[in-house]
């Protein structure tokens, strides 16, 4: 009996053949959407918004009242261009494709670093090319250590810094929420540990000083800002100390990328989330030798990229976390 | 008479353009240290040796072999302080030289995707091939 799942030829010998690698990045390119009301945030993984079979918006979806939503999305690597994914603009495409067709256009999309694979100037002007195409208010950028190869982040400065301070560290107020955009990447520790320093943690000490506790804070970053993995790297050697400084909120809610897969954890009053890359895979936590671009077998590619939602429930000035299903209309 | 004047004035502008060009040298990359890699090394082709052989085939980021800059955590590329720098570079030539004696590849190159021998081959994604985590 014929199993489709199996795979016929395997050229590369990197078990992955044509029909399974375009069958699995139909579920490649996700990201997130988040939806803010009454300052909580409720996220979304794309691919659960999208029907895997004709790659459009589910039908019958009905999103929820929010005040305003928004996008991210992370670790695109164009340059990137081995077996684990040889067309990342591809599925760079697909992500914004997503994002477009959102019954609600985002207000703006975070874009959580690595946006190139080798911090070339071409890379970084297909990664521009491409985003005009997203329909959305505005990008706003954090650098991955990708994007600050060779030059400490000279040229991602110049391109993206603009308005921002030291290696391209910012805020900004969004309808009531304060958005903090962190960089760890250009100060590196010992075993690839993310690195905020102490000019970017007095800055964000200063930053959230005058702001009431009642203000809802969103966090972005590459490099998760909890330890989910230091052995490999994924974690910010003084991320305590900048989490100290939020402690005092009743809402904060950081996004980083870089891992290429989606985790959450709750501490306190604050929830901290993962994006899948828009790229390619890596392996789970300590599932592998070492960090890195992922072959696997087709099938099992849509099982690590498969996400979850989180619904954020504000109650009794402490935040809950359940799992929350899209309202399916008609039913 | 006069169309072959302007040809002639086109023509000139073209050579002296032409000439112009090929006058400037091409850009020189920043890179100050390099004693294995090719000198004249494009970013482009450095930063994929760099990803590629380096931070996938060990499993290891850039400052495992670059030394931070003094009263910084920034990397400063150029310097020699850390051990696992010289290393690198011997592994290199090693790597070049197997190639070269016992595969026959003439000229080979770090980075070069058809080489029968890279790093990952012993490396597989760990600092010291062999190590198991």
């Amino acid at each position: 009996m014929k199993n489709e799942n199996y795979i016929s030829v395997d050229k590369n010998d990197d078990g992955i053949d044509r029909a399974g690698f375009l069958k699995c990045m139909a579920w490649a390119g996700t990201g997130l959407f988040c939806m803010m009301s009454g300052g909580v945030m409720k996220s979304y993984g794309m691919s659960q918004l999208i029907d895997k079979n004709i790659g459009l918006l589910k039908k019958g979806l009905m999103l929820p009242k929010a005040d305003f939503t928004f996008a991210q999305i992370s670790d695109s690597h164009i340059g990137f261009n081995k077996p684990a994914n040889p067309d990342v603009v591809g599925t760079l495409q697909a992500a914004i494709g997503k994002i477009n067709a959102m019954p609600v256009a985002p207000s703006f999309i975070l874009h959580t670093g690595d946006l190139s694979h080798l911090a070339q100037a071409d890379e970084f002007d297909t990664l521009d090319q491409e985003m005009k195409s997203a329909k959305t208010g505005k990008i706003f950028y954090v650098p991955g250590e990708h994007d600050v190869l060779n030059d400490n982040g000279k040229q991602y400065l110049q391109r993206y810094g603009k308005d921002t301070k030291g290696d391209g560290w910012y805020s900004f107020d969004y309808n009531g929420v304060h958005f903090i955009g962190l960089v760890n990447v250009v100060n590196t520790a010992e075993g690839g540990l993310g690195v905020l320093g102490n000019e970017q943690l007095e800055w964000l000490q200063k930053d959230v000083k005058g702001l009431s506790s009642s203000t809802p804070i969103v966090v972005f970053a590459h490099i998760p800002l909890w330890a989910i993995y230091p052995q490999w790297g994924w974690g910010t050697r003084d991320s305590e100390q900048a989490l100290s400084y939020l402690k005092r909120f009743g809402s904060v809610s950081v996004l980083n990328g870089h891992i290429h897969q989606t985790l959450q954890k709750v501490e306190g009053n604050i929830t901290f989330h993962t994006a899948t890359s828009t790229a390619f895979p890596q392996p789970q936590p300590g599932a592998a030798p070492a960090a890195g671009p992922m072959k696997v077998p087709a099938e099992q590619l849509r099982t690590l990229l498969g996400v979850t939602s989180v619904d954020y429930v504000e109650h009794n000035h402490t935040l809950a976390v359940t799992d929350t299903p899209l309202v399916i209309a008609n039913k | 008479m006069r169309v072959s004047k302007k040809y002639g004035v086109i023509m000139a502008l073209g050579i002296v353009v032409i000439v112009g060009i090929a006058a400037v040298p091409a850009p020189a990359n920043e890179y100050k240290n390099l004693k294995v890699l090719p000198k004249d090394i494009s970013t482009k082709d450095l930063s994929r040796i760099m990803i590629d052989d380096f931070e996938d085939g060990l499993g290891v980021s850039c400052g495992f072999c670059h030394a931070e800059e003094k009263d910084s955590h920034k990397l400063d590329y150029a310097s020699d302080e850390k051990p696992e720098k010289e290393i690198a570079r011997l592994m290199m030539k090693m790597t070049l030289d197997v190639n070269e004696k016992y595969f026959q590849t003439t000229h080979p190159m770090i980075g070069d995707s058809t080489l029968s021998i890279t790093c990952i081959t012993c490396h597989r994604g760990q600092p010291r091939p062999g190590d198991t985590e």
